[in-house]
């Protein structure tokens, strides 16, 4: 699978144990992370200490990045959703036993600060694919627990993520194209 | 191309790229991608939009936490402190530590028992000593009142003290007299009963009668001819008072 070329050095010299590797890769995807972390668990301090954790945790793991199956940025960005689920689930396990799932009794009304609003391609989409693919990708509700938040069946919810991924794949070619034509006059 | 169609389907690589299958499921879709290129394709352009779209909304941590990772991965000393030897050596070392407080502990319990045991000897050994004193005293006294060479002698007591009685053991062989006084009856702090015996008229002290006392040996008087019992000052008389005579008896 390919990877940032820019990407293949550091990382190799991340697998060696090289910490300058790690601040490097820190530097470029630290944003980019913690803008998911934040936006999950909606608490500065404790999206510091978690975006911290997962950093500490591609330091510990990173000899079990294979990138023949994804891009490093995806494999660290399932360490960041999976240590702070886990790290949400902690304080309800001491109350509450049966029910693991981290946002099912959400309110829908809740404040959102700052910091939760989406920019980019995505908010250029319809409300209910930007709800839809926010719930699965910045938020890290599951598939199940997605559809029940939107209130709509399950199938319909499906329907919306991929229609959804296909505009913004469309989004991006077309931003794209336009890079291309710019570089082409600049050239 | 069964695959495909499946995984496409269901939106399992959305899935897989969020992390949301099981394990079965992610095998499934991770030789899926290896064996098939349009697939692979596919899921490169989702990962690539995910990864625009998370650097479109990426926010810049506060610098702080990039100084405290660094902090937290450059602590050799906190690590080289728990390194193997370290706990191999520590473990080894608690070990004999708390073998040591449980051979102490041990050995200060036996040495307790031990003592305790040396007290409830010398305790032994002096109720023993008196036992004995106590048998040899015993068995003297009844060698005395029970032998064949003994004279029994009750002695009652007169109108002064109807109800006293008191029996003297006399043994002219051994020239031993023991007197059981405790029938006699009981006098107030500063009076006394005392024996006498009568010799040619005269009255000779044989001793002071303790009516607490079971058996209480007396001085032996050469050619007595009675013995008599007076009430006298408490500690004892020289010379007896006559009319306190409460009884006597004659050999």
């Amino acid at each position: 699978m390919a990877t940032y070329p820019e990407d293949e050095e550091v990382l190799k010299r991340l697998s060696e144990k090289d910490k300058s590797a790690l601040y490097t890769i820190y530097d470029k995807y630290s944003g980019a992370l913690y803008g998911v972390i934040i936006r999950m668990c909606r608490d500065e301090g404790k999206a510091e200490d978690l975006l911290q954790e997962t950093f500490v945790k591609i330091w510990q793991k990173i000899d079990t990045y294979d990138s023949s199956k994804g891009k490093f940025y995806t494999w660290a960005y399932r360490i960041a959703k999976n240590t702070t689920l886990n790290a949400l689930r902690k304080p309800k396990q001491l109350i509450q036993t049966e029910d693991l799932s981290v946002y099912k009794d959400k309110v829908q009304t809740e404040i959102t600060p700052d910091f939760a609003q989406l920019t980019g391609a995505i908010k250029k989409l319809e409300p209910h694919h930007q709800e839809a693919i926010s719930l699965v990708y910045f938020r890290g509700y599951t598939h199940r627990e997605a559809y029940e938040e939107m209130g709509v069946p399950l199938g319909t919810f499906k329907s919306y993520v991929r229609q959804a991924l296909s505009l913004l794949r469309e989004s991006y070619k077309k931003e794209l194209i336009v890079l291309w034509f710019y570089m082409g006059i600049l050239i | 191309m069964m695959e495909r169609k499946k995984i496409l389907d269901e939106g399992l690589l959305e899935k897989y790229l969020l992390d949301e299958l099981s394990e079965s499921d992610r095998h499934l879709v991770e030789n899926a991608i290896k064996n098939d290129t349009e697939l692979k394709k596919k899921f490169l352009e989702l990962e690539e939009d995910f990864e625009k779209m998370a650097f479109e909304n990426a926010i810049n941590p506060p610098p702080i936490v990039k100084d405290r990772l660094k902090s937290r991965l450059e602590e050799p000393k906190v690590k080289r402190l728990w390194s193997r030897p370290f706990v191999a050596a520590a473990s080894i070392g608690a070990i004999f530590l708390l073998s040591s407080i449980w051979m102490y502990i041990k050995w200060q319990e036996t040495r307790t028992e031990f003592e305790s045991l040396q007290k409830q000897t010398t305790v032994l050994q002096e109720r023993l000593d008196t036992l004995e004193e106590n048998y040899v005293l015993t068995n003297t006294r009844l060698q005395t009142i029970d032998g064949k060479n003994t004279i029994p002698l009750l002695m009652k007591g007169n109108e002064l003290s109807p109800d006293s009685r008191a029996i003297a053991y006399v043994n002219h062989k051994t020239k031993m007299v023991v007197v059981n006084a405790e029938g006699l009856t009981k006098l107030p702090e500063d009076k006394t009963y005392q024996m006498w015996s009568d010799v040619d008229g005269e009255m000779i002290d044989m001793g002071v009668l303790e009516t607490s006392e079971e058996l209480i040996t007396l001085k032996y008087i050469d050619k007595a001819e009675s013995l008599n019992i007076t009430i006298e000052p408490a500690g004892g008389n020289d010379h007896p008072t006559v009319e306190n005579l409460i009884s006597y008896v004659t050999f």
